[in-house]
Parts: structure tokens; sequence; C-alpha cells
């Protein structure tokens, strides 16, 4: 039988999200498993079996995996030791030393993930150009982690000093180590982050190390699992790059996973927009606890070299999505100045907002918006929940109206109108705040809030058109389905960018290039099939911060390079910040370089005729700008059909979403079956 | 205020916080000194037409405190006769209460032809012209000695850069390009900060987003009150002695501070203070207000975006030309070691009434500086390296290492960077718990690093906060934390150890050894009520040995079968007696 399907399979908090879809049609089908924590494989298996589909029908599985980053905010992990430079074991605990919120006298950095105890120092030393000034000792290293094994170490991570510019003594210690325990799992600097900077790097080999034994764990399991049924096709891990990895790869460098959740959406949003002929867009995730953004500017999606996670720092490239506590489930509260707040505290799934009825007492946006009328308390979750609406208007009455002395209708609309505010304070960081306009983007809105909010903030900001896609709440996963292999290199080399160093620059970038794209390579791509990516981080001289530019393919000698990169860079710099002298004096500090192996886009079924049959229903929803209430048509999205057109006040139902169509909004439903929603007239 | 919207005010003061946090960004991001982009020794504040604070982003808490009063003493000067698209300058300490490096920009902002408010940064300048390089200076006896000043010019005039001021700027600061640099990332954050109060003027209304402001300013003081008066009413009084001025090491210079709280009001009293200084330690007025209402407004609502509301319940008596009001010209441009005084005064004040926001005393500033400056041993550079010591221990943990105590965000750098920038190898940096002092709850450790130099020609400028009162004092029977010092060439015949301030010592030949050890905090609570478990972590981690933890915390540990365990029955015995 000819393999014709491909799945992906993505973890949430409360549910697993599971797409098919035929590779020639690109019909999909959807499921949702609950998310156990301690039963994730089977559930895994229950999920991909309940489609009723031969597993040799499967050509390909996707999987974006939350194992890593749960065992690591809720810090149960591995028992990690650290062998590290004589003189330095201290860097992992002293940080950097900064205190962010600068009124907190009592501020604390979070505790070492290794105690002090498991720091352990070997003689050897690098110089920044990688010179070795000090030999390493191996038999202080046999000694060392025989100590650490014997206080019952899991996991060993190697962070020696300058390891970014030469590795020699890093590979020296992991081969003698693995040469006496070859199964000890063993996390080296050099291939997690070959970036300067030894906190960063230390903290990030750590984090690997710690995290590594429970994400290979799970993956052998499900390996084994799906071996079993007969699978033999690849297992493809989403990382958080927005690219794939093989799952042994992904159990090496469980790190580069760490962001894999918002990293679908976003890869989803640049295959969707593509198509439909959009080179910017604003993607917006709304779930229950979090409001996720990230920017596609001029088809390319804005990234980042560094991120944070559980108040530590992770170096690699990752998708630059900004996260504020605004979802679905976020609370609102008054604050000492009687100001309405709505989070970052939320009521999550459980007990989740005061409507679901679940023993929730704090009002939630999505309390506020039933009050408003914009959900149906008979209707949510296509009917398969229902909604307490006294206890929704009680809560915000008691809560917020009282107090403030306000009817219950504007304080719903008030605590929707701040959620809206911090959504859109989010997404004003990464466009304006980069020079960036608006109003020459569209919105996507997925996740299971994303229609509720996306006109308000779209209006607060400008932007001139929002798209709601086919099942949005498992877009993510969804978008999955359209990842490619992808594999990065990075290095620090620190240099005057001009002509005279640029021969010690293209050596590395041709090295990078070369590991990239065997990595690639070695997941089955031919080489000529293989799309590589070369980057460098420059700065002015004298700067801190660096921008990243790309380095177009035909630029291939260094004077090409030492022209167009320039050219970008003053740019850039010129876009970003309103100033950037072109003549003068640039430096280069990182080299990066990206493989990608294309996998073949999926195609996107056009819808026919409606599902259903329409049946004419309306309610009274409340609409500040017009002043109360209005009589609203409401509509089930299955009824509508390829070019039908809404005005709002109107509001689509479906499963897992409502889409609220404000007045002086339109919606038309395209031919894929996406809601494109603008203010009428235009 | 009876058709306040509620809703509406609390977007418009979200809004000028996120328009603050931009600008510090762009300042961040685009800066050509590491004071700036490393050290974070600025802030950023937007105010209203009349100079009050509608919001910050702080680095240094101390520069958004005081930058109103050096707005409203620009209103004053011109009489309000501002153009759009001006950018004026200001760094005379009598306006900006610090000192003369510390730079002001500031704009006024524009909506429909009517002044609405203004946006300020204060940065520390690579440079001001003056003595020293840096702006550096622990001994100068006037003002004048210590840089250009700078009070209220219009550094860009209506939008045309004023060219006779840049070059003149230009032609008095060692290092130009990074100067203007800075300023250029001044104005540029300044321009944006602008732009989004005319973006939301434009949305709202001028008239709208003034009194919402108006009123979120009164809100926020009637929450600073509720704050106050929660407080148990009375005097609390302390006062620290420092050791010299810079110029004259016999003096006395007494810092003294008496908090009277009354029902819901403070009145800050700092009668009894010495006289202006002849060196450059006295702190201006506008700082000496700025620090203390930085720090109430720290211990009683540490969260909150700062406004003016949070400071019109404070009141503040201070003596007129004494070491924290001088008259002008006294010289300041050492003002950063009675700030830090201040602060330590205040946790000594309310560690026992506000346990919760207030640690035991912080480790005394210590640092040193590396630099080059004759080219003939090669590039010139000039090395600041903040490391910082142990903070006081809090009512509930050990205090932290590595953290900047009180006056703001100033992260350390990082070996790999410093040791590619400069001609220095650093050998270790570990943390030296002994520095710490003990307690239930130990005050951070010191931190130990030994710097290398790898060529000739190397100088070295020592800073130490070495008063003779301890500032790092501990709490409620806590040990203090010992103060940071200096040794070259340790454990070598050539040994020198260094406990006090010098502005300059060298050249040192290469391959000398500079170790640098920062102090400790202030422990809290009784080391004899410290949890023997606790104190056994602390000698499994190396924090603390054996004989120690028996002498001082009454806890004794023994070996058994290759690990460490508390003898039980031992520790009581101990802690009995």
């Amino acid at each position: 039988m000819q393999a014709k399907y491909r799945v992906a399979v993505d973890v949430g908090g409360t549910f697993m999200d599971f797409v098919l879809m035929d590779e020639q049609t690109g019909e999909i089908r959807i499921e949702k498993v609950a998310s156990i924590s301690d039963q994730l494989p089977s559930q895994f298996m229950k999920g991909l079996t309940a489609f009723g589909v031969g597993i040799d029908a499967i050509a390909r599985i996707f999987h974006g995996m939350t194992v890593g980053v749960n065992a690591l905010i809720q810090e149960r992990g591995a028992k990690v030791g650290l062998i590290t430079t004589k003189g330095f074991r201290d860097v992992l605990e002293m940080g950097r030393g900064g205190r962010k919120p600068v009124y907190d006298f009592v501020q604390k950095g979070p505790p070492p993930l290794v105690e002090r105890y498991l720091r352990r120092e070997v003689t050897e030393r690098m110089s920044f150009k990688g010179e070795v000034l000090e030999p390493i000792d191996l038999n202080e290293v046999d000694r060392e982690v025989d100590y650490l094994l014997s206080k019952g170490v899991e996991a060993l991570a190697i962070t020696f000093l300058h390891a970014y510019a030469h590795p020699s003594h890093e590979i020296a210690a992991r081969d003698r180590i693995l040469s006496r325990y070859p199964l000890l799992p063993v996390s080296v600097s050099h291939e997690i982050a070959a970036e300067w900077r030894e906190y960063e790097r230390t903290s990030t080999t750590v984090l690997n190390a710690f995290i590594q034994p429970i994400v290979r764990g799970y993956l052998d399991k499900l390996q084994q699992k799906l071996t079993k049924i007969g699978y033999q096709q690849p297992l493809a891990i989403m990382q958080s790059n927005g690219g794939v990895a093989d799952a042994r790869t992904a159990g090496i460098k469980p790190i580069r996973t760490l962001m894999s959740g918002p990293a679908g959406g976003v890869i989803g949003a640049k295959f969707l927009c593509s198509l439909l002929g959009y080179k910017n867009v604003i993607c917006t995730d709304v779930g229950g606890t979090s409001y996720d953004v990230a920017i596609i500017e001029d088809g390319k999606i804005l990234e980042r070299s560094q991120t944070e996670i559980a108040r530590r720092p992770v170096l690699g490239s990752l998708i630059d999505v900004i996260s504020i506590g605004a979802g679905g489930g976020s609370i609102a509260w008054l604050d000492h100045r009687n100001g309405l707040q709505v989070g970052p505290q939320s009521a999550g799934a459980s007990p989740g907002p005061v409507c679901f009825g679940r023993g929730g007492t704090e009002p939630t946006t999505t309390d506020a918006h039933l009050v408003l009328g914009r959900l149906d308390p008979e209707y949510f979750l296509g009917g398969r929940m229902k909604l307490d609406l006294a206890g929704a208007k009680k809560a915000i009455e008691d809560r917020i109206a009282k107090p403030l002395g306000i009817s219950v209708e504007t304080a719903a609309h008030g605590i929707v109108a701040i959620a809206e505010t911090n959504m859109a304070n989010a997404i004003r960081t990464k466009t304006v705040a980069r020079g960036l306009d608006p109003r020459e983007f569209v919105t996507l809105a997925y996740g299971g809030g994303g229609g509720l909010f996306a006109c308000a903030v779209a209006d607060e900001l400008e932007v001139p058109r929002v798209i709601v896609p086919m099942a949005p709440a498992n877009f993510s996963a969804w978008g999955i389905l359209s990842s490619d292999y992808v594999e990065d290199e990075v290095r620090t080399k620190v240099l005057p960018f001009d002509s005279q160093h640029i021969g010690e620059t293209l050596p590395i970038l041709n090295e990078l290039s070369e590991r990239a794209v065997k990595a690639v390579a070695g997941y089955g791509f031919a080489r000529e099939d293989i799309v590589l990516l070369r980057r460098l981080d420059l700065r002015f001289e004298n700067q801190e911060y660096t921008i990243t530019v790309d380095l177009a393919p035909d630029w291939q000698n260094a004077e090409a390079i030492l022209a167009g990169a320039r050219e970008q860079f003053v740019q850039s710099h010129l876009r970003l910040y309103g100033h950037g002298d072109p003549s003068a004096n640039l430096e280069q500090v990182s080299i990066r370089c990206r493989a990608i192996g294309r996998v073949r886009a999926p195609d996107i079924a056009k819808i026919s005729a409606p599902v259903k049959a329409a049946v004419p229903k309306s309610r009274l929803v409340y609409f500040h700008n017009a002043g109360g209430a209005l009589d609203t048509r409401i509509f089930e999205r299955e009824t509508l059909a390829p070019g039908q057109k809404l005005l709002g006040p109107a509001i689509v139902d479906e499963w897992t979403m409502t889409t609220v169509v404000p007045p002086g909004w339109s919606c038309r439903c395209d031919d894929y079956g996406n809601l494109i929603l603008e203010p009428s007239g235009r | 205020m009876a058709n306040i919207d509620v809703v509406l005010t609390e977007i418009i003061r979200n809004r000028l916080v996120a328009a603050t946090e931009e600008m510090a960004k762009t300042l961040i991001l685009t800066a050509y000194n590491p004071l700036l982009y490393e050290v974070q020794d600025f802030s950023i504040t937007i105010m209203s037409a009349e100079g009050d604070m509608w919001a910050e982003t702080p680095g240094v808490i101390v520069f958004s405190q005081a930058f109103p009063d050096a707005v409203k003493a620009g209103i004053r000067r011109w009489e309000g006769r501002f153009e759009e698209g001006d950018v004026m300058i200001v760094n005379d300490p009598f306006e900006t209460g610090t000192h003369i490096s510390d730079t002001n920009i500031y704009m006024p902002a524009y909506y429909d032809g009517r002044l609405i408010a203004f946006c300020g940064i204060a940065a520390h300048w690579a440079d001001i012209g003056g003595k020293s390089p840096g702006g550096w200076c622990p001994d100068t006896t006037d003002m004048y000695q210590e840089g250009m000043c700078f009070r209220h010019q219009k550094i860009v005039a209506a939008g045309k850069k004023n060219d006779a001021l840049w070059d003149f700027i230009s032609d008095n600061v060692r290092v130009p390009i990074i100067v203007k640099g800075d300023l250029e990332a001044q104005i540029a954050a300044c321009r944006q900060g602008v732009a989004r109060l005319q973006a939301l003027c434009g949305k709202y209304g001028p008239e709208v987003v003034r009194s919402a402001m108006d009123y979120v300013i009164q809100e926020t003081d009637k929450a600073m009150r509720r704050e106050v008066a929660k407080l148990p009413e009375g005097e609390y009084a302390a006062s620290i002695r420092l050791d010299s001025d810079g110029v004259n090491p016999d003096g006395e210079f007494l810092v003294c501070l008496n908090v009277d709280v009354q029902k819901d009001r403070i009145k800050f009293s700092l009668n009894g203070s010495s006289p202006t200084a002849q060196g450059p330690i006295n702190l201006p007025a506008p700082c000496t207000r700025g620090i203390l209402a930085s720090s109430i407004k720290g211990l009683l609502m540490p969260f909150d975006p700062c406004n003016a509301g949070h400071t019109l319940c404070l009141e503040f008596e201070l003596p007129p030309a004494s070491i924290i009001n001088p008259l002008r010209p006294a010289p300041t441009d050492s003002y950063g070691y009675i700030v830090e005084c201040l602060m330590e005064l205040m946790f000594r004040c309310f560690a026992n009434i506000v346990p919760e926001h207030c640690p035991a005393g912080g480790y005394q500033l210590t640092g040193g500086f590396i630099t080059r400056t004759q080219p003939e041993f090669g590039k010139p550079f000039i090395m600041t390296d903040p490391v910082h010591g142990g903070n006081g221990a809090t009512h509930d943990g050990d205090g932290p290492t590595n953290q900047l105590i009180g006056n703001g965000d100033l992260p350390n750098n990082p070996v790999e960077v410093t040791e590619t920038r400069h001609p220095v190898r650093v050998d270790r940096v570990e943390f030296a718990p002994e520095m710490g002092g003990a307690g239930k709850f130990n005050g951070g450790k010191g931190v130990r690093k030994d710097y290398r130099f790898l060529e000739d020609g190397c100088y070295s400028a020592l800073v130490i906060e070495n008063t003779v009162d301890v500032t790092a004092k501990g709490v409620n029977g806590g040990g203090n934390g010992r103060s940071g010092y200096f040794v070259f060439n340790p454990g070598t015949p050539d040994e020198q150890v260094y406990t006090k301030r010098i502005a300059s010592i060298g050249p040192f030949p290469k391959g000398t050894v500079f170790r640098s050890t920062t102090g400790g905090g202030g422990g809290w609570g009784s080391p004899l009520e410290r949890d023997p478990q606790m104190v056994l972590a602390d000698i499994c981690n190396g924090f603390t040995d054996q004989a120690t933890a028996r002498a001082v915390c009454h806890v004794a540990v023994v070996e058994e079968k290759g690990e460490w365990i508390v003898d039980q029955a031992q520790t009581r015995k101990l802690r009995a007696a």
C-alpha cells in the first residue's frame, strides 16, 4: 500500500492534538486525546490509531513535544554533574548579577541546577583565540567523573572556557569519559552552543544535561512502540528554530526542542500566508494562559539567538516568540490603585474560568466574553460544555464592577479591553519598536481564543486584515506538517569586519556550512536538495549588541560579502534606530549557518459547498463602541460557503473557537475556508 | 474627577510604561559605551508638561527620581519657551542631583502645537572632559575640575542640530566617537518616546491623557499613603561615618538619617549630617531626596511602576551647605558613596518593620579599574569590570551573591568577553564565602577574581567604599559582612594589599596578578539558630568547614563512610550550652 498520509502530533498542557493530512489532496482530519503527563507514549499511540488508517499508509510523523520544557519548569530533571575549567566552577551559581526588578531589594537569582559539590574542576586552559595555554589533564577528568558517579550523578555537562574557539579539550574529555562509561549521557558546550559568554553557555549545557535522560527515555519508548506496530518511516521532532530534526538528534540535544510548541503555529502561518500571498504577518496564538506573538517580515520568520526559560538563559537559534500572560483563563483583578489588571495569573484549565463551574471564583477574560454575549452558554465547544453565565456575572460584579462603581457590562468590557491592550503592546514591541508599521501586516489568529480578540487588537494597531484559518485551535499541529529539516551551526569569532580579516572568516563559514549540510544529508536528503543560509552577527565597532544579517547566496567572494553585509547592516540599523554611519568600522561577532532539507509542502484543500445548512440565529452582544448591546447574527462556521460575506456585528461559532466580527468589520469566507476579516468599506 | 474612564486610564498608564521600556531598549542596543549597554548606568523618564513623573524605566533608580527636578529647572530657565523638535542637555549636578558625567537629555513633546510632556534620558557618558579620563575624580575640590557643565542648552533646536555645540563637545572629550554615539542613542530614544506620546494623544486626545495621568498620580498617592499608614508610628534613626572625602583623610564625614512616620506621612530629616566636604563625596539635594524616595518606594511597593504619586506623602529636611545638600560649586563626583549609605540607613531603619521587602546590609562597594593610557605599551584601554559582592540576608533566606546591592540593575562582564577585549587573563572567579556575615541566614558571599596582566604599562584604580562604620551590618544578631580589598601578586614576596581607594597605581609589569575580593553581606538572626541541615550543605559545598561550623553555629558535623552528616546529639549539647 502506498504511504499517503502525514501526521502531526502536538502536545499541549491539556490536550494532545493530532492532525492527519492526505499528502495528495491536502484534506485533513483532527483528533484530540487527553494529555496525561505520565502516559504520553501510550496516549500518543491512542491518538494515532484513532484515525483508523493503517500504519503502512503513514509516510511521516512530525512531533512537537513538551517533555523537556515541562521537566525544566518543574525542575524535575536528572542529577547533573559539571566538569569545568580550574578556577571557574562557581560561574553557574554566580550568574550575571543583574537585578531586573530594580526596586525589589530582596530579589534573588534562581538556585543553581548543579550544587557546588557536583561542580568539579580540571586543569586545562584555552585562550580566546583557541590556543592551548595549558593542556588538559585527563587523569583529573577520570578522578572527578568517578567522584561524581559515586555521588549518584545521572548526566554530565562539560563546559571549558573558550571551548567555542577550539573544542579539542572538550572533545578529549568527552571521548575519555565515553571510553570508560559508554552509556553515560554527556553534554559538551561546543556542541550545544558554540558561542561566547561562559555563564550563558554553561547554563545551556547544564540544562541540556538536566533534561536529556528524560527526553531520550521518552523518545526511545515512543520509537519502540512505533516499531512494534510496524512503523518504519521517520519520526521528526520539532525544534525551537522552526525546523525538525530526527529523534536521535533531538535526544542528544533536547535543549533545542524547548520551544517546539509555539514554533509549529508560526511555521504553519508562514506556509499558509505565503500561499495566500501575504509577506508580512503578525502571528497570534491565544491559549488558556498565554498570548504568543511572532512576526513574519518579508516572508521571513523573525528569530533570536538567546532566550530565558525558568529564569535561566538558553543560547541557540529560535523563533522569536513573545509570550504574555493574557489568555482565556487570565484572571482580572484590582491593584492597590484600584486599577483594573488582567493576568499574568491564570485560572488555567482547572479550576478554570468561573463559568466552567469547576470551582473557579476569580473572573477571567472568558467570563467577560460570556457576559458580553460573545460566547453562547449553551454552545461552548460546539455544545460539549454548558457555561454558567450567572456565576460569571456575579464574579465580575463582586470583584470588579462594585468596587469600581461601574456596571457589569462596563467591567466585562474593561477586562477584555485591558487584555487587548496588553496584546497590542506585545505586538508593538515586535513591530513599531523595530521600525515596522503594523498597517503593512495582516494578523493570523489561531489558538482557542484567537478569534475573540483579533479584530479589536487589529483595530488598536490599525492592522487592516485578520485571517482566521480552518481548525484554528489545532493550527499549531497543522503547522508542524509543513516543517522542513533544519540544522544550525554557530561559532563566535570576534574580528574587525574588513578586508584584512575576512580571510579568517571565510574558512569558518565554509566549515560550518559543511557541517550543517552534512547533518541534513544524514536525514536522507540529496546534497543538491539542501538549501544553505549563511548569516553574520555584526555591529559598529564599540557597540555591544549585534544585528544578524543574511548573506545572499551569490555573495561568494570576500569583496561581495564585505560590501553586501555592510549595506544590509547599515540599512537595518537605520530602520531600527534611526541612525547609521555607512562608513564606520564594523565588527563581526558570530558566524551562523543553517542547512534546510525541504520536505514536500502539503497541498491545502479548497472547500466546496457547506457541509451543513444554516439555521438563522441571533442574540444580544455588547459592543462598547456601539454604546451597548446590539442584535447580532450568529453563524456556524460549517455553514459558510466559499465567497460568502457577513457584515458585523456578527459571530462565527465553531467547535473550538468563536470569532467576533465587530460592528464596522466584515467577514468573508475564502476558497480554502479561511475567514478574512476587514474593516468594512475597504 | 467624576468622568474618569477607569479602563482607559489603565490603558494610558500602561502605554506610557511600555514607551519608556522601548526607549530603554533602543538606548541599550545602540549605545557605544559599556556603562550604558552593560552596566545600565542610565534611566528613562516620561514627565508631564510641568515636569512631574508619569512613567519610568530605571537602570539606576536614583536618576529617574531626580530627573523631574532637572526638567523643572529647565522649564524655569527657558520660561517654557521650548519649540517642537528641541532637544535639551543638562548635567549640572545641582540640577540633576548626581555627578557631572551623568548627562540628562530631554525633549519636549508637542501635539497640535501644544506642549504635552517631556521624554528624558539620564546616562553616564564615557567622558565629560575634566581632569580624569572617564570622569572618575576621587580628589576634586570644585565641580569645574570635574568636567564641562551644561545647563539646558539646545543640542538640537527645532529639529536642527546645534553644530557649534556638537563641535564643542567633540573638542572637549577624550573619546568623541563614543560620546557622540551615545548622544545619538539618547536622542534616538527620546524621539521614539515623543512619537509614542503623540500617537497616544492622537488616539485619545491630549486632555484625556493628561487627566488620566492626573488620576493615576492621585490614586498612587492614596495607595502609598495606605501603605505608610500601616507602619507603626514613630521615629527611626541611624547614622554612618565615612572615612574620607578623597582629599581630607582626617575629617569627619557623618550622614545622619531620621525617619519620622506619622499617620500617612513620612518626614526624612538629615540634621546632624556633616557640612559640605572639601572632596567630591557630596550628594546634591535632588539626589538625596531621590534616593530616599526610591528606597521607601521599593520597601513599600517594590513592583509598582513609578510615578509622581509615590513621593507626594514624603517630606524632607536637608540642612543647607551640608554633605547631603551642598551648594554650587562643591565637588560631587564620588556621589555614589553617600547614595549607598543612605540606602543602607533606610534598611537599618526598616529591617524589622517591613522584613519581607528589606534585607540586612549589603557588601561595601568595591571596584577595580585597569587602564593603559600610554600608547608606547600598546593600544590604550579602560576596563571597567563590575564585580559584585554579597547582598544582605533576608528574614527567610541566605543573601544572594554576586548581585548589585541597592541602586539598580548592573550585570557583570563575562570572562570570555573581557579576555577578548583586553590584554588581561582571568585566572579564577570564585566565591569568597568567608566575606559574608554568619547568621540564621548568612549574608551573601564575596567574589574573588584574579586578573593577570598580559602586557606592560597597565595601571589600576581602586574604588573601595571604605567607611569607618561597616555598611554590611547584620540584623537581629547576624554577623557583619567583611569589607572588600585588593591584593597585587598574592602569595608571592611582592604581595601588596590595599584596603583603601586609590586614584591610580602602576605601571605594572606584565605577569602581575591583581586579585579583587569583594565584600560580603550582613547575616540575619543568630548563627546559633541556623538549621543544622543548612550548615551541613555549607560544609559539603565547601562554604565553611567543620571547625568554623562548630565554633560559629554550634553545629557538629562528622564524616561517616565518606559522607558528611550532622551529629545530632553533639549539636544539641553544643547548642544547649
